[in-house]
């Protein structure tokens, strides 16, 4: 068990900053996720939190001990690797003992804790084999349970599914969840795909260019996006945005798009042009009377993904995805009219990209 | 399908043919001799069957030859693996690619030279009067000393000389190899509380175990050849310290009496022993490794 916590925390190659003043605190048995694109430094940090690259400034601290300058060894975390990082020339016993027997623990607790972990995990058959004469999921499997078995205080994961095919990454994400359920170890995820951000994470933190974009459960980065980059971010099918001209501050209305933009809602703030979202799953066919929010145009592409369908047209110069129920798709060549409900546009500003949104509707 | 069993045969009969005439004419005429009793000063010879072996048996010097052999084949492999792998921690650890490779290149230079340049280049070094090698015992100890003239030490200071050419340049080898090494499990074992030398010790040098086999099996190989090197620095000498199996056999059939039968079966006598010998290590290895 144990809390983290980072302050002004940095990372510098030669000239480059990778990580710039970086400051988080992570609760006792928190489940935090960094989710960012390539090169957003989220591996960078985990790997600073491990010991496996210098700090450039700031502090670190687990358990309110820094540890900038401990040896990974001494800092009591775990770590699981993309590619499994397995001891290829041991057994899976060997893999999973290797720690203990470093950790000078007595042969018979030793085997005790191996059999246990490998209980968990499933891996009780196959503690004879020899690592590499396993797949994917069963190494993946081994290196959770080389993890557990120290029981640290921290547990990090660096992109520990991207290795693995689709449906065993599903599966091996539940047993992921399930581990955290039933150890409740403080844990560190790297990823960059945001289903596994959205349902492993107590909260996530989006990282964009070395710099937090946003902190927040699952829900609230969703509903209330921090900034376009976020917004554009997080959601399959993505979020559509457009420019909008607000034809006057008293009724903010584009009269290219016909949009509402509630001033109540949002800061305006004398904006001439904003840049407004709205995802594709909240669009949904207008009624003949509806004139407000109405976004149409003429399907070009249908995409079929099983219950729904994702229609693509051109609206104002841009391109509008629309998730709709399959049976209710319409074909390629059809004028559509869709509209959306009020509560579910974004409003960002179109220099910053900084959401519009009042603070007492957005995030706390 | 015929002709499709046959042309890889076509094609490398040809290669095949003149490597086994390479191969097996040599050692066929060296079987032939070794059962005569022919002799440089005698034009001719009578077939003797096993005598000369029987002879080999009861040569003392011949006797001590092997075991002068088996002591260089023990000491060069050995230290050569024990200069180089540590050699090749140390670089990996502590310095810097640049600067690796730098160093890298210097250690490959003793391998380059000719073995006879290195030979008289060290001997020299190993002057008892002006030899900059021994320099130091020369300050320490007041009087010249000549260690190639030792019994006790002239084995060893020809080692030197064989690890200074490939303990270095199986340095440089070993670090290509640690370079090789995917850095993911040497993160795991930091993580897993391995200090340094634990993660050279039981993760690094297992890793390396096929190639690092390999190399010890081509320094047995090398070290069979040191005929040059022992006789450019000291003939076998002083007495017959130095004087290995080779170096006998050349002394027999061509320096002291002209007994190129006798030296034959002598050369006979290696070869089967060294084909033996590494059939048995090489299984051994392959076994040992399997397990």
């Amino acid at each position: 068990m144990a809390e983290l916590s980072f302050r002004n925390i940095a990372k510098r190659y030669g000239d480059i900053d990778v990580v710039a003043d970086f400051n988080l605190r992570v609760e006792d048995r928190e489940f935090i996720v960094f989710l960012g694109p390539s090169g957003c430094g989220k591996s960078t940090i985990l790997r600073m939190i491990a010991g496996l690259e210098e700090i450039s400034g700031g502090e670190l601290a687990i358990n309110g001990k820094v540890v900038n300058d401990l040896a990974p060894r001494e800092r009591n975390v775990a770590m699981v690797f993309q590619n499994y990082a397995l001891y290829p020339h041991m057994s899976v016993y060997g893999n999973i003992a290797f720690g203990l027997k470093r950790m000078k623990i007595g042969r018979e607790e030793i085997d005790k804790r191996v059999r246990s972990a490998a209980k968990t995990l499933g891996l009780e058959g196959l503690l004879d084999r020899r690592s590499t004469a396993l797949s994917g999921g069963q190494q993946q499997r081994v290196a959770i349970a080389r993890a557990i078995v120290k029981t640290p205080g921290v547990f990090l994961f660096d992109e520990p599914l991207s290795n693995l095919d689709a449906k065993l990454r599903n599966h091996m994400r539940v047993e992921i969840a399930r581990l955290h359920q039933q150890l409740k170890t403080t844990t560190v995820y790297v990823t960059h795909d945001q289903l596994e951000a959205m349902t492993l994470a107590d909260r996530i933190v989006l990282l964009r260019n070395g710099a937090i974009e946003q902190v927040g459960s699952p829900r609230e980065i969703f509903e209330r996006p921090n900034s376009q980059f976020v917004a554009s971010f997080i959601g399959t099918p993505a979020m559509n945005f457009f420019e909008v001209d607000l034809a006057g501050a008293s009724a903010p209305c584009s009269k290219k798009a016909r949009l509402a933009i509630d001033p109540a809602r949002f800061d305006l703030d004398g904006r001439s042009k904003v840049v407004v979202g709205i995802r594709p799953a909240h669009l949904r066919p207008a009624r003949q009377d509806e004139t407000a929010n109405i976004i149409e145009g003429v399907v070009d592409l249908i995409e079929f993904l099983g219950n729904d369908a994702l229609i693509t047209f051109k609206y104002a110069g841009e391109e509008v995805g629309a998730l709709v129920p399959a049976q209710m798709s319409p074909r390629v060549g059809d004028q559509v009219r869709m509209t959306f409900s009020d509560d579910n546009l974004h409003a960002f500003d179109i220099e910053t990209g900084r959401s519009l949104a009042k603070r007492s509707q957005g995030r706390p | 399908m015929k002709i499709r069993t046959k042309l890889p045969i076509v094609f490398t009969a040809p290669t095949m043919a003149a490597l086994a005439v390479l191969a097996f004419v040599p050692t066929i005429d060296a079987i032939n001799i070794a059962l005569q009793n022919r002799d440089l000063s005698n034009p001719d010879s009578l077939y003797v069957g096993f005598a000369n072996f029987r002879a080999l048996i009861d040569d003392p010097r011949f006797l001590n030859s092997v075991s002068v052999s088996v002591a260089w084949e023990i000491l060069t492999v050995a230290a050569t693996m024990l200069v180089a792998v540590p050699l090749a921690i140390l670089l990996f650890e502590t310095t810097p690619p640049a600067v690796r490779n730098g160093l890298c290149v210097l250690f490959i230079v003793p391998a380059l030279l000719p073995r006879v340049s290195a030979a008289f280049v060290w001997r020299f070094a190993f002057h008892p009067l002006f030899g900059l090698a021994v320099y130091p015992l020369r300050l320490i100890t007041g009087q010249p000393i000549d260690l190639l003239a030792n019994p006790h030490t002239a084995m060893f200071t020809v080692a030197i000389v064989d690890v200074w050419q490939w303990g270095l340049l199986f340095a440089v080898i070993v670090v290509k190899l640690l370079e090789t090494l995917p850095r993911q499990p040497f993160e795991a074992a930091k993580l897993d509380h391995a200090r340094t030398w634990e993660i050279y010790a039981y993760i690094a040098i297992p890793m390396l175990q096929a190639p690092l086999i390999s190399l010890v099996f081509v320094k047995m190989v090398e070290s069979l050849r040191a005929f040059d090197l022992i006789y450019v620095m000291t003939r076998g000498g002083p007495g017959i310290a130095t004087e290995t199996l080779d170096m006998y056999a050349f002394s027999q059939g061509f320096i002291e009496s002209g007994r190129i039968s006798y030296a034959s079966s002598m050369a006979v006598l290696m070869m089967a022993a060294t084909t033996i010998a590494f059939t048995v290590l090489w299984r051994w290895a392959r076994r040992w490794r399997e397990t």
